[in-house]
């Protein structure tokens, strides 16, 4: 019988536990941050869809939402400042319209304090709802605002229109950046913000402001408040008729006159404004906004006309030459209205009274009328 | 810059991809030196000078502390520390407040005096840092912590971008020791700290920014509102304040864990505090003990008789009160809260062995202390002394003049978020997640921080504690 032999033991090391190395480590932390951010981009574009129109103070949202349920009733649609929603009355224009044998149903979608780009941003979602009588849209005509003012600033009223395409006209102003659809900051202005020259100061905080609303917008910051509003704050009746006003045509009258100290400050005003010679076009990125929103208007089959109401600030701006393929109707000649700059129908350089809102919107239906019967709104 | 703005978010990353991706410590450290600087400027270039010559000189004291020379000059070199750091901030911060308060006392004896205030701002972040670094050079001259000769490490360590601002207040012996060796990435908690952060990001974006505007618009005019309008006012301060604060160092503390760092805890639930000297081993922790290390056991502490303790607590809390800002309202505040902790010790010392006090004090110790904490809180807050007494006589007395309310679901509100404050006490929300799959975690972890956006206001309101 063979003798088993003994076998000398071997110590065999159990391997050390598999420690990732550096590059494997690192690999594995971005693939993390990858899908940790897809996860959040996806989850914000798909809240994005699903999230109702924002809840916005100044009459938006009331307006939005009445007009969205009476969208086909309305062939003419007013859209811009408080200059257009307490001076253009939809039921005197109508009125004169009809007596003059183009009978129009008008909507102000006026709102206090809304200019380019909030205005784009608003015609934009107006449209997307699909107005099919819709025919005749009036623009008002302003230069592109920049600036916002504080108050403002901590509102939805300064998000919601934040998108990319009002953010980047904004940035190209700020920065001096052209109209191209590929553009780059002008070097000698991004120095000049950077090094932040004195004439400079509020562009760089005006710049990180409005990216900061754009990545709000886009990643709904706030909007939580939307969903509560949707399905629990509908409308009261006299919250939403302090907006639509008592004809539900969306225009509000503001009755107030001007006191002896405003008139004779409005007279120095609009006399200052009248000596000063020749005018200035509006700045290349306001007329570029308003061409997409004249591209817009014509793609669901109406015509835009732009807009210039009769406001001390506006005398100068030029009317002819503007680049757009539209109709603009200017106001903004004192000499040409006298009736519109006459002290006794003003409630300052920017508004009309009551008496001189609806003496402006007549002047407005008449100027239209012969217009489009001239066929001078194509 | 502030952590709730998206722009902290790209600056951050910014840092922890270069810091990661580079070998060298000193070059992280480097790295790290420069984004803390550019940190700052971000808020003011100018003060970044200030910022460094806080720290040359107290890199110059630790120097000379260094050289074992006798103890005159060791006194003479942590005096000039002192003097220098203390004298920066008293200019900043509390030069105009006692000029003005000078006057206005002369201009009440009959004795009308013209004087002059500095129209300068506060530098933000001043009494944190100033802070960090006094700790260095009085450690130092304790023999507690060792000169350091890398002055690169000496300014990161006082501008260390995190906790730069709005604190905790981070010691010299707990973070120059961190510096010493590369940190590991494999050693970091990588989901406790994102998780601290988005907890720090909801305390402060959706709850302190959610109460903030009720909270300033009853402040604002308190006089309007009626008592039971006063009491959702205050206790919405209340949550501000602590959401608000403690939200900066959770986001501090994670943003520096990211980076291989510890912070010291600043908080630990201080309105589950059952007295007030527990509510002070609660709330802003790293304050309480850098006070009760540098000031109050140097005073004397409780060496001595009663009296002489006494005193010491009423000082260091009388300070502490003015650390917080330049006003009366903030000497108040640390008085009410000094005698607070005062009564605390009579108490016990009067009712000791007494069982009936024990089992009052079950039931009543919590009321009360939040009681006494909310109403300190009124003089943190008001505008001035007059409007404090207003609120006071509101709060207390239930005398509430106006007419203006609140919903009362906003005591439904109160309701539900010292309920959820609650369970996470009692670590509820604390580890399931530690479970999942790194890529599941990865996406829920983005998918809520999407759902959480929504409940951020749209306007940022700047963290309190900036303005100390």
């Amino acid at each position: 019988m063979p003798v088993r032999e003994p076998v000398s033991k071997v110590h065999v090391e159990t391997p050390a536990p598999h420690e990732p190395t550096g590059r494997k480590t690192a690999i594995r932390a971005l693939t993390n941050i990858g899908i940790g951010a897809a996860a959040f981009l996806i989850t914000c574009v798909g809240l994005r869809v699903v999230l109702p129109f924002p809840e916005i103070d100044g009459g938006v949202s009331q307006k939005f939402r009445f007009f969205d349920a009476h969208k086909d009733e309305f062939d003419t649609l007013f859209i811009g400042s408080s200059r257009v929603y307490f001076q253009i009355s939809p039921a005197i224009f109508d009125r004169v319209t009809r007596e003059s044998g183009l009978p129009t149903h008008s909507f102000n979608f006026g709102i206090g304090g809304m200019y380019l780009p909030e205005t784009s941003y608003l015609l934009e979602q107006i449209l997307n709802l699909k107005p099919r009588n819709l025919r005749w849209v009036f623009i008002e005509y302003d230069e592109l605002q920049t600036k916002w003012s504080p108050e403002n600033q901590t509102s939805q009223r300064a998000l919601y229109w934040a998108d990319w395409k009002r953010v980047s006209l904004l940035l190209r102003k700020l920065t001096d950046g052209g109209t191209d659809p590929f553009w780059l900051p002008n070097p000698a202005k991004l120095r000049d913000i950077v090094l932040r020259q004195e004439d400079e100061k509020n562009t760089r905080s005006l710049l990180t402001f409005y990216a900061g609303q754009f990545e709000k917008n886009y990643t709904n910051v706030a909007r939580a408040a939307d969903v509560l509003g949707y399905f629990f704050g509908r409308d009261t009746k006299g919250r939403r008729a302090s907006y639509l006003g008592v004809a539900s045509d969306g225009y509000v009258t503001r009755p107030n006159r001007m006191s002896p100290n405003q008139v004779t400050a409005y007279e120095r005003g609009l006399a200052a404004a009248m000596a000063q010679t020749g005018t200035h076009p509006l700045s290349l990125y306001a007329v570029e906004a308003y061409r997409q929103c004249a591209q817009e208007v014509r793609n669901i089959g109406a015509t835009p006309i732009f807009l210039i109401t009769p406001s001390t600030t506006q005398i100068n701006v030029a009317t002819e030459g503007t680049g757009l393929t539209g109709v603009v109707m200017a106001f903004n000649n004192p000499r040409a209205y006298p009736s519109l700059y006459r002290s006794s129908v003003r409630r300052d350089g920017q508004h009309l009274t009551k008496s001189g809102a609806e003496e402006f919107t007549r002047i407005v239906a008449v100027n239209f009328v012969e217009l489009a019967r001239a066929g001078g709104i194509k | 810059m502030s952590f709730v703005e998206f722009r902290f978010l790209w600056f951050f990353l910014l840092v922890f991809i270069v810091y990661w991706a580079m070998r060298s410590n000193t070059a992280r450290k480097v790295w790290l030196l420069l984004c803390s600087y550019a940190f700052y400027a971000a808020w003011s270039w100018k003060f970044t000078f200030l910022l460094l010559g806080s720290t040359t000189v107290d890199y110059i004291v630790g120097q000379m502390l260094g050289r074992r020379e006798g103890p005159t000059w060791r006194r003479f070199w942590i005096a000039t520390s002192i003097c220098v750091n203390l004298g920066v901030l008293g200019l900043f911060k509390y030069f105009n407040f006692f000029v003005s308060s000078a006057s206005g006392f002369l201009a009440w004896l009959g004795l009308p005096a013209s004087v002059n205030t500095l129209n300068i701002i506060l530098p933000v972040g001043i009494s944190f840092y100033t802070f960090h670094s006094m700790s260095y050079t009085i450690d130092v001259y304790r023999g507690k912590q060792r000169p350091i000769s890398n002055f690169a490490d000496l300014a990161l360590f006082v501008s260390f971008f995190p906790p730069l601002v709005a604190g905790p207040i981070v010691r010299a012996v707990y973070f120059l020791p961190q510096l010493v060796s590369a940190r590991k990435f494999s050693n970091i908690d990588v989901r406790g700290a994102v998780m601290l952060f988005l907890a720090g990001f909801i305390k402060k974006a959706c709850i302190a920014d959610g109460v903030a505007p009720t909270v300033d618009r009853y402040f604002a005019h308190p006089v309007n509102f009626t008592a039971a309008s006063a009491w959702i006012g205050v206790l919405f301060y209340a949550i501000q304040i602590y959401c608000d604060f403690s939200g900066y160092t959770d986001m501090a503390i994670a943003a520096a864990r990211l980076l291989g760092y510890q912070l010291p805890n600043n908080f630990q639930f201080p309105y589950f505090a059952r007295n007030v000297s527990d509510f002070w081993r609660r709330w802003h922790i790293s304050l309480s003990s850098w006070l009760r290390d540098y000031l109050y056991i140097p005073l004397g502490g409780n060496r001595g008789s009663r009296g002489f303790a006494y005193r010491n607590v009423m000082i260091t809390m009388l300070l502490g009160g003015l650390w917080h800002g330049a006003a009366w309202t903030f000497v108040i505040w640390g008085a009410l809260h000094g005698t607070a902790l005062l009564i605390h010790r009579e108490w016990i010392r009067l009712t000791e062995g007494l069982k009936w006090a024990t089992r009052a004090m079950r039931w009543l110790a919590w009321p009360v202390t939040i009681y006494a904490v909310c109403v300190a809180w009124i003089f943190f807050r008001a505008h001035d002394l007059r409007s404090a007494g207003t609120i006071l006589k509101q709060f207390t007395l239930f005398h509430g003049g106006g007419n203006e309310h609140f919903h009362r679901w906003f005591l439904l509100v109160i309701g539900a978020l010292a309920f959820i404050h609650w369970l996470n006490s009692r670590r509820w929300f604390a580890e399931s997640w530690r479970q999942w799959p790194a890529p599941v975690f990865a996406a829920a972890y983005g998918c809520t921080f999407a759902v959480v956006l929504l409940f951020v206001p749209p306007h940022y309101t700047p963290f309190i504690y900036f303005q100390f």
